[in-house]
């Protein structure tokens, strides 16, 4: 199963048009010439697909060879922004933090959104409206969870050093964005809140297509429940979680507006992600060239992840088959 | 968590302690989930209709003793939030038109048409997807200084457009998946183009994809603040987001006014999203739950 296997038409796959399927011989004629109508309905997006996007990246690379100081003309630079970043120890800096903040992410969301999606899939009374309810943090827009989270962790009235201080080993109330550990964990739990319900309806999904028959009949020849999760049902979701983890792992990558509003990068670069420091880059210090280079770098890093996931959905496949 | 039943029939009515305990448990561990997914969006409500005095006191009140909906009520009498509202509405249409627009003729040649290139078209279209926003905001800033589009609505809802087009098209292409086969070849062999086929046969029937659609790329404009907060920096042309982010750094900002702001301004995606969940959810897992 891979994510370009998924694009089947909505006729058998492999068959041929729908246009000439049926046609009889006048339609024949008359749907021979439209073959071009397609790429006409199809032009349109490429275009503006192709303007929007596809320039401004190779703007990026021809910029992430020159130099501009400010105010000056552009010059040619060569490979010297990209030994700049290379030997710069915070740019690797960036890069963990980068990845840390992704996996944190992607385990903490997938395992709350695996759990959550277990408990929903039973029946009892109330489950639809806790269902829409546990939905709400997927469709809450970005800016106003920054203004109640900052709220929450505001050092003198926040509601979150109630709870810290119920914490047996917790004796002062914490500073959360100022301490670095506290301020990634903050902002990877607060990703995670907002990230998890979303991939909780994909597996309560995926949860009601494991056929029901299956666990009973393991049940009947005498499995726990326990055996029957990992023998049947994790088995039976295990293609939508992969492809939630390659899903929940650009999503986190993307993540700009959660992190930007709550500490911009800090405390001492410890929430900067590679996508803070381009922006910081860029519109606090006026690098673009710098900024560009870093993006190519994001793009490298984006690409990796892609591919990492490609490789291990092939094996899946290939193991399945 | 060794079961007890293991027979076939159905369990017993009378439950046994055990039972009884593993469902109590259940009940507890679910509770829990709830209260925390819930918390932070009770407690912005809560902060935004009770006096500034219960909000400014440490330990505070988990809810409210006393209401006060002053600060909710004097919303749109001073400050710039009408103004903000009004400018994310038009972003949000703009944004919505042009995605609908093309996202029906994008899902029609990916649904129901047979082409070469169709598979390089859905990878572009994928990749598009995948991009993080960030990674090009700087050649997206120098093009738009170069073009004279920053500072202006109709320039930020062209690149807002861009990135959720591609997401749009998904959600209704999984919709026209849909449409039985059967009921566009009577329609064709009726003699009907395609065009016809289109607007009056499938359309009509994928009325809820295409509100999906409407619903997926308006709020993605009415959420998205990078590109505003970039492009954006005339006060009065600022979309709401932008303009509720640069609240947090107005000191004189009372939170209850803050947070009313703030929850004011997400309803909307809250109450449309999980109206629309089932066919957004879909679209953006490319059907990926099907197999």
């Amino acid at each position: 199963m891979s994510l370009l296997n998924r694009v089947g038409t909505a006729d058998h796959p492999g068959k041929s048009a729908p246009f000439s399927k049926t046609a009889t011989g006048a339609q024949k004629r008359r749907f021979a010439l439209p073959s071009l109508l397609p790429y006409a309905l199809a032009l349109p997006i490429l275009a503006y697909e192709a303007y929007f996007i596809l320039y401004p990246i190779l703007q990026q690379i021809r910029l992430s060879f020159y130099q501009q100081p400010m105010g000056a003309a552009e010059e040619w630079a060569g490979l010297a922004n990209y030994s700049r970043m290379l030997t710069d120890p915070s740019f690797w800096s960036v890069v963990r933090v980068s990845l840390m903040y992704l996996v944190g992410v992607v385990v903490v969301a997938i395992g709350f959104a695996l759990a959550s999606a277990l408990m929903l899939n039973r029946h009892f009374r109330g489950r639809t409206v806790t269902r829409a309810v546990m939905t709400m943090p997927w469709a809450f827009p970005d800016v106003p969870t920054v203004l109640v989270f900052l709220w929450m962790l505001n050092p003198n009235f926040g509601v979150l050093n109630v709870f810290a201080l119920w914490l047996p080993w917790v004796e002062s109330a914490p500073n959360w964005l100022m301490d670095t550990r506290l301020a990634f964990v903050s902002i990877v739990l607060i990703t995670a809140w907002k990230g998890f319900p979303f991939y909780s309806l994909v597996i309560l999904a995926a949860l009601q297509t494991v056929p029901a028959e299956l666990s009973e009949a393991a049940r009947v020849d005498g499995a726990s429940k326990v055996q029957v999760f990992f023998a049947v049902t994790l088995p039976g979701i295990m293609p939508t979680l992969l492809l939630l983890t390659v899903l929940a792992s650009i999503f986190s990558f993307k993540q700009f507006t959660i992190i930007w509003l709550l500490t911009g990068g800090g405390p001492a670069g410890a929430t900067e992600t590679i996508v803070i420091r381009i922006y910081n880059t860029a519109f606090r210090f006026y690098d673009f060239s710098y900024a560009a280079v870093l993006g190519v770098a994001g793009f490298v890093m984006a690409l990796t992840v892609a591919l990492v996931f490609l490789a291990a959905q092939r094996r899946q496949d290939l193991e399945a088959a | 968590m060794a079961s007890v039943n293991v027979s076939p029939e159905p369990a017993p009515k009378r439950r046994s302690p055990s039972r009884l305990l593993m469902s109590v448990g259940y009940y507890i561990v679910l509770a829990a989930l709830v209260i925390i997914t819930v918390f932070p969006i009770y407690w912005m409500v809560t902060t935004a209709i009770r006096p500034a005095t219960e909000n400014l006191t440490y330990p505070p009140s988990l809810w409210p003793k006393s209401l006060d909906l002053e600060p909710v009520r004097r919303l749109f009498q001073d400050g710039n939030i009408g103004r903000w509202i009004i400018n994310s509405t038009l972003l949000s249409t703009l944004v919505t038109a042009i995605c609908v627009l093309m996202a029906i003729f994008g899902a029609y040649v990916l649904s129901m048409m047979r082409w070469r290139g169709r598979a390089v078209f859905a990878v572009f279209l994928l990749m598009t997807q995948m991009l993080p926003e960030a990674l090009i905001i700087v050649p997206i800033y120098k093009i738009y200084t170069d073009i004279g589009l920053r500072e202006s609505l109709y320039g930020l809802s062209l690149i807002d457009a861009a990135f959720v087009l591609p997401i749009c098209v998904w959600v209704l292409k999984n919709m026209f998946d849909t449409v039985p086969r059967e009921v566009r070849e009577a329609a064709l062999v009726d003699g009907a183009g395609p065009m016809r086929v289109l607007f009056q046969i499938v359309l009509p029937i994928t009325l809820p994809g295409l509100v999906a659609v409407g619903v997926v790329a308006f709020f993605y404009a009415w959420n998205e603040f990078l590109f505003a907060q970039t492009m954006i920096t005339t006060e009065s042309s600022k979309p709401a987001s932008v303009g509720l982010a640069s609240m947090i750094t107005m000191l004189d900002t009372p939170i209850e006014r803050l947070l009313a702001a703030g929850f004011l301004f997400a309803i909307p995606p809250v109450l449309f999203y999980i109206a629309m969940q089932r066919y957004i959810i879909a679209g953006i897992t490319a059907g990926a739950v099907k197999g």
